[in-house]
């Protein structure tokens, strides 16, 4: 079976091919390409969750020279699979969901599917040049998501989102080379890219090697996360890209950077890790409160969303910054709860800027009498998102404010814990108060309905989005009700790692 | 053998729920029945359990918990086990049923009351069918988590229902912000009760009731790290202040009345309130076992409790609006369960700490008090609740100077009310008289026996007790008697609206007499086995009668309630004592302090606008211009000065492309040289 990690690869980009190929009269098909060769892609992905996954990887020798190996090494293991199966899932979601584009949707799709591909390969990869090249990779189509299918200033947030993220992935790239040159000479002469290779020799790293190069490659990891203050790239994006573009780079190129740390930092550095853990821990709590703040202050409705999921992955960045079992466990579930809850946001607001017209939240108001179930979904989102026991970001929020708490209960920062209560009013806050004032109260009389903004009366939301989004909101409460469905793929990763 | 099933008790609503949901639009009164089987199957169900639990035993202790479980949640590092289950004690039996009662008498109502609402009756009986599975599956919890979940489902079923009326409808703004600040309000002790949880979990390594419930382990946990425990217990009641509405939390729970009557009576006075009550009571080991500083932070809670009752009775003295009396009321009684509470608990600590049996006795005494009242409050306010929706249905006003004289219209709202008040007031032999004299004599007791400072709560406990009494007649007599003062047409009664507020209304009255019954007993026994309790023992219900009728405070207190029942009389009924010599006609500066409330909703305001829109807009500010303005400007300066974003947007994505690329070789080969020429 050791052909569908290859498959999952090769899948997406077959399908990119193809679609990218259906001009013209043939370009309305596209959408049933992209959603076979993303369902079976979703579908490869549930296979593989159920078998022995963590025996399945390959490697063949790619590029090979005196001094160094690159191979085609793929793996995949309690860190990747919640990641690989939320790729798949989001991707098969946003064709359902885009059903309906009608803008060039052959190269809307091409962009999915490659965008898929670069994931995928990220999620994947187990050789640190396959790594950086899949990093890059997923770069592309979404720079071209964001310039082509996006708002007014799309050009703007394309280069910004494109300069800020490629400068960060140099400064990545320079430690991996760092590391694996370094694992190269206390190997024995030849660097080898392949995770195996550099996990035997991570132990040798000298100390001070071992602070400096985590520091090169976490700080190429938090702006992709994004962490407070790299993260201005972040809400510009999402304010022009399009919904579906919104939702992958939200929903699973953000878990690349949390995954990144897990991955290549915490992995190889045990040392540089215990000395940077305060920094992790802070910076987790900046960008938790920073981003709950800023929120409040927003008034455009997906900016807003954008800023909640900076807030959401500080708590990554504190769960994995604890380097407990408990607290990576749970910042992994958490990469895998905000991946399936911020998809629903980012849909709902998508909808309010495509089916309302606009998506400033002044100009709303009473909504939920014109958009029932537009409203419906709104509140479930935004409920999952501020922690709502029984849906799965409260079991992830609790998880790891626990393992802060288990941190910090026995020394003198015991305090810091008003940080994770603060955090959770300031979340209920912004999305309360947002909801009140555009689904409640009087209906607004600053939008005409009868003629809308895009040629059409305001309506409430099509088929494919109702069941793009209820695939959503269905597995955010499954997930929630039965967290260990969740947690059992990761345990054992979370237990062999520290 | 109903025990092993009582987990289906929550299921029942839930399931209700799903049916209304999907198919509501189509069923008869958009799934009313259905939601009023769910709850009524429960109800039978809760009865069935408690008849199991209270004849059998578990493996033959009367008393004892009959917990059963399953995993959860796995805590990897600490092996920590979240489980899901079910806890059966006497506590669980009392909730369960008069929850459930509560339920189908005010789902059978709605029927009535919500039959006007068209397209909405679908998400009122889903909405409250699922707030059901909360409050039950609340009570059935086997460990803090799970009780914790179905608090919080709770409380969005507050928020949604509180807001049933938030769009669509002419007051919606003031209604969605009414949702808002119940929500919100609470929220800030949920989050105190989840930090609680936190340190409990380190501390016990578990949040199983029946790992928690243990002498022994408390007070080793009491003696190594005290501080911890002690802060764990008061954020723990931090939830319950948020939850039960108690000072200085309380101002949601008045503007929680924005939401339909029916709602007001079933979340906001006879179930999801008492989750606060049941959890200060669930958690009492916790308090009594810390032997180093229980004492101190159960003095703490009466102190809250008692505070809230005559801080809340308060303002219902001199409020026009119909709801808004019965939502003062609410807290005030809340503050009576609370204060019982902590006194009862401060007596068995102290009882524990000085090995004085007796006042063990006392406290158990006090704490059952407590459930007591909370029983019977349950059952009387739910009631009053109805009646003053059967007015506000017959009217269509919540405003007490547009009714007067309704008494000959509507006879059975009238007699119910009246006897629901009877039992608030306290008027002998009515529920509330026996429950509220064992309230004021647990504080009494714990004044004597340990702190005077339950003495003073004893005294205000008094006051309160004139108060209620005055203003529920007042409420009363200008509602029903005089002449009619409104301009609307006036509604009949309907049956379906009347027949349960018959039936509340004869548990309202006898509800009382559960302690002839053994109601003492199951609460000694469930404190004796299930709690951890020792020394537990409990005078029988004549006992306690007799006790009551030859203590003189029992007489003060009915003269008290008399005298507040005669001076609203002579006030509202006769009008032989004008009010407005008492406030100068609304002028006076006391009088003008309880209309705002004591200025809480401003100050919430002012707490929220400055610590959150305040400090939001700053950091909105500083993150548009100091860091992006950064980024920008640095990017700017890196690619050679000139307006950047004015270029970006000119799209040289090239010339970019090209910089990246090179940059990128140059520093592959610096850092190939570097290390390949290390080897």
């Amino acid at each position: 079976m050791e052909f569908i990690l290859p498959l999952l690869l090769i899948l997406p980009f077959v399908g990119a091919i193809i679609t990218l190929f259906m001009g013209g009269e043939r370009a309305k098909y596209a959408k049933f390409t992209a959603l076979v060769f993303s369902v079976a892609t979703l579908a490869l992905a549930i296979v593989l969750m159920t078998m022995d996954y963590v025996t399945m990887g390959m490697s063949e020798v790619w590029i090979q020279t005196d001094f160094f190996v690159m191979n085609f090494a793929l793996a995949v293991d309690g860190l990747s699979i919640l990641m690989v199966f939320l790729t798949a899932l989001l991707v098969t979601v946003v064709v359902i969901f885009s059903f309906e584009e009608g803008d060039r949707p052959n190269y809307y799709h091409t962009l999915l599917l490659l965008m898929e591909l670069g994931l995928m390969g990220v999620y994947l990869s187990a050789d640190y040049f396959l790594f950086y090249i899949m990093w890059e990779i997923t770069l592309i189509p979404m720079y071209f998501m964001i310039s082509w299918y996006g708002g007014p200033r799309r050009h703007y947030s394309a280069i910004k989102f494109f300069i800020y993220t490629h400068i960060a992935s140099l400064v990545m790239l320079i430690g991996i080379f760092a590391m694996v040159f370094q694992a190269g000479i206390i190997n024995g002469g030849i660097a080898d890219f392949s995770f195996a290779a550099v996990a035997a020799a991570s132990p040798m790293f000298a100390e001070t090697f071992q602070v400096l190069v985590f520091g090169l490659l976490f700080f190429g990891f938090i702006v992709k996360m994004p962490v407070v203050p790299f993260h201005t790239w972040l809400p510009d994006a999402h304010v022009e890209a399009p919904t579906g573009g919104s939702v992958l780079l939200a929903g699973v190129m953000l878990k690349m950077g949390s995954y990144g740390i897990l991955r290549v930092c915490i992995e190889n550095f045990g040392y540089g890790a215990i000395q940077w853990q305060w920094v992790m821990i802070i910076l987790g709590i900046v960008s938790m409160i920073y981003g709950a703040y800023a929120c409040i202050a927003q008034k455009d409705l997906k900016k807003m969303v954008a800023y909640s999921s900076i807030s959401h992955m500080g708590m990554v960045l504190i769960g994995i910054g604890v380097l407990s079992q408990t607290g990576v466990e749970f910042a992994i579930f958490q990469m895998f709860a905000h991946g399936l809850i911020t998809a629903v946001l980012f849909m709902v607001c998508g909808l309010a800027g495509h089916n309302i017209g606009t998506r400033e939240i002044p100009l709303l108001g009473g909504m939920a009498k014109m958009m029932p179930k537009w409203a419906f979904f709104m509140m479930f989102g935004f409920m999952a998102s501020l922690g709502l026991p029984g849906l799965v970001g409260f079991v992830a929020e609790f998880g790891i404010l626990y393992a802060l708490w288990e941190f910090i209960a026995n020394t003198e920062y015991m305090w810091m814990i008003v940080f994770g209560m603060i955090s959770m009013m300031l979340t209920a806050g912004y999305y309360l108060w947002s909801m009140q004032r555009t689904l409640f109260g009087d209906l607004t009389d600053k939008i005409d309905f009868e003629t809308g903004v895009h040629g059409g009366p305001v309506h409430d939301i099509s088929k494919y989005e109702f069941l793009a989004m209820t695939i959503m909101i269905l597995l955010i409460a499954l997930f929630g009700i039965m967290p260990s469905l969740a947690t059992d793929f990761i345990m054992p990763y979370a237990v062999g790692l520290i | 053998m109903f025990m092993e099933y009582a987990w289906l008790i929550p299921i029942l609503p839930i399931a209700c729920f799903v049916i209304v949901g999907l198919f509501g639009k189509k069923l008869h009164e958009g799934g009313g029945f259905v939601a009023i089987a769910g709850a009524a199957i429960a109800c039978i169900f809760s009865v069935l359990v408690a008849y199991d639990f209270i004849t059998n035993g578990v493996d033959g202790i009367f008393g004892a918990p009959f917990v059963t479980e399953m995993k959860w949640l796995v805590f990897p590092g600490s092996d920590f086990v979240i489980n899901f289950g079910v806890y059966i004690d006497g506590l669980t039996c009392i909730m369960l049923i008069f929850s459930s009662f509560i339920s189908t008498m005010i789902f059978v109502y709605s029927i009535g009351y919500m039959g006007d609402q068209g397209e909405k009756k679908p998400r009122y009986y889903g909405e409250v069918s699922l707030f059901l599975t909360g409050m039950l599956g609340l009570i059935v919890s086997s460990n803090f988590l799970q009780m914790f979940i179905f608090w919080e489902i709770m409380g969005l079923c507050s928020y949604l229902l509180i807001g049933f009326w938030s769009f669509d409808h002419p007051e919606a703004k003031q209604k969605s912000s009414a949702a808002k600040k119940a929500f919100l309000v609470t929220r800030a002790g949920d989050v105190c009760l989840m930090a609680g949880l936190f340190i409990v979990l380190y501390l016990f390594g578990s949040l199983d009731y029946a790992n928690i419930f243990n002498a022994v382990a408390i007070e080793a946990i009491a003696a190594t790290n005290p501080e911890l425990l002690t802060v764990a217990g008061l954020l723990i009641f931090g939830g319950v202040i948020g939850k039960s509405a108690q000072f200085p939390l309380h101002d949601w729970l008045p503007d929680a009345m924005a939401g339909p009557t029916t709602v007001s009576a079933l979340i906001h006075a006879a179930t999801m309130v008492k989750a606060g009550v049941y959890l200060t009571a669930r958690a009492m080991p916790l308090y009594v076992f810390n032997s180093v500083n229980g004492e101190a932070v159960l003095l703490f809670i009466g102190i809250i409790g008692g505070f809230t009752a005559i801080y809340a009775a308060s303002m219902a003295l001199n409020n026009f609006n119909i709801k808004k009396v019965l939502a003062y009321s609410t807290l005030s009684q809340l503050g009576y369960m609370i204060l019982a509470l902590g006194a009862g608990g401060f007596l068995m600590a102290h009882g524990y700490n000085t090995g004085e049996e007796h006042l063990v006795a006392l406290g158990v005494l006090g704490y059952m008090a407590g459930i007591f009242h909370m029983l019977n409050h349950a059952f009387f306010k739910g009631l009053l609740f109805l009646c003053s929706g059967a007015v506000i249905h017959a009217t269509g006003t919540e405003d007490m100077k547009q009714m007067g004289g309704l008494f000959s219209k509507l006879k059975v709202t009238a007699v119910t009310m009246l006897l629901g008040s009877l039992s608030i007031a306290g008027f002998p032999l009515f529920s509330g008289f026996w429950s509220k004299d064992l309230v004021l004599e647990a504080a009494l007791h714990a004044g004597t026996h340990g702190m005077t400072g339950f003495t003073v709560l004893f005294v205000m406990g008094m006051i309160t007790a004139f108060m209620t009494a005055f203003y529920m007649f007042r409420m009363w007599f200008m509602t029903f008697v005089g002449d009619y003062r409104g301009t609307e047409h006036v509604h009949h009664e309907s049956k379906i609206m009347s027949a349960p507020l018959v039936v509340l209304s004869i548990f309202a009255v006898i509800s009382g007499f559960v302690i002839f019954i053994g109601f003492g007993n199951l609460i000694a026994d469930m404190l004796q086995e299930s709690m951890g309790f020792f020394w537990i023992e409990i005078e029988s219900g004549m006992d306690i009668a007799i006790s009551i009728f030859t203590n003189i405070w029992t007489y003060v207190s009915i003269v008290l309630a008399l005298s507040g029942i005669g001076i609203a009389y002579l006030m509202y009924m006769k009008k032989s004592v004008d009010p407005a010599k008492f406030n100068k006609n609304g002028e006076s500066a006391y009088y003008k302090l309880l209309t705002k409330r004591y200025y809480f909703p401003e100050l919430y305001d002012q707490i929220s606008w400055k610590l959150g829109y305040g400090i939001a807009r700053i950091v909105d500010a500083f993150d548009r211009n100091v860091i992006d303005g950064t980024v920008n400007g640095l990017s700017g300066a890196v690619i050679g000065g000139g307006d950047v974003v004015s270029q970006m947007e000119t799209g040289h994505v090239r010339d970019y492309a090209t910089f990246v690329i090179a940059g990128v070789v140059v520093l592959i080969l610096v850092f190939a040289f570097i290390f390949i020429g290390g080897i």
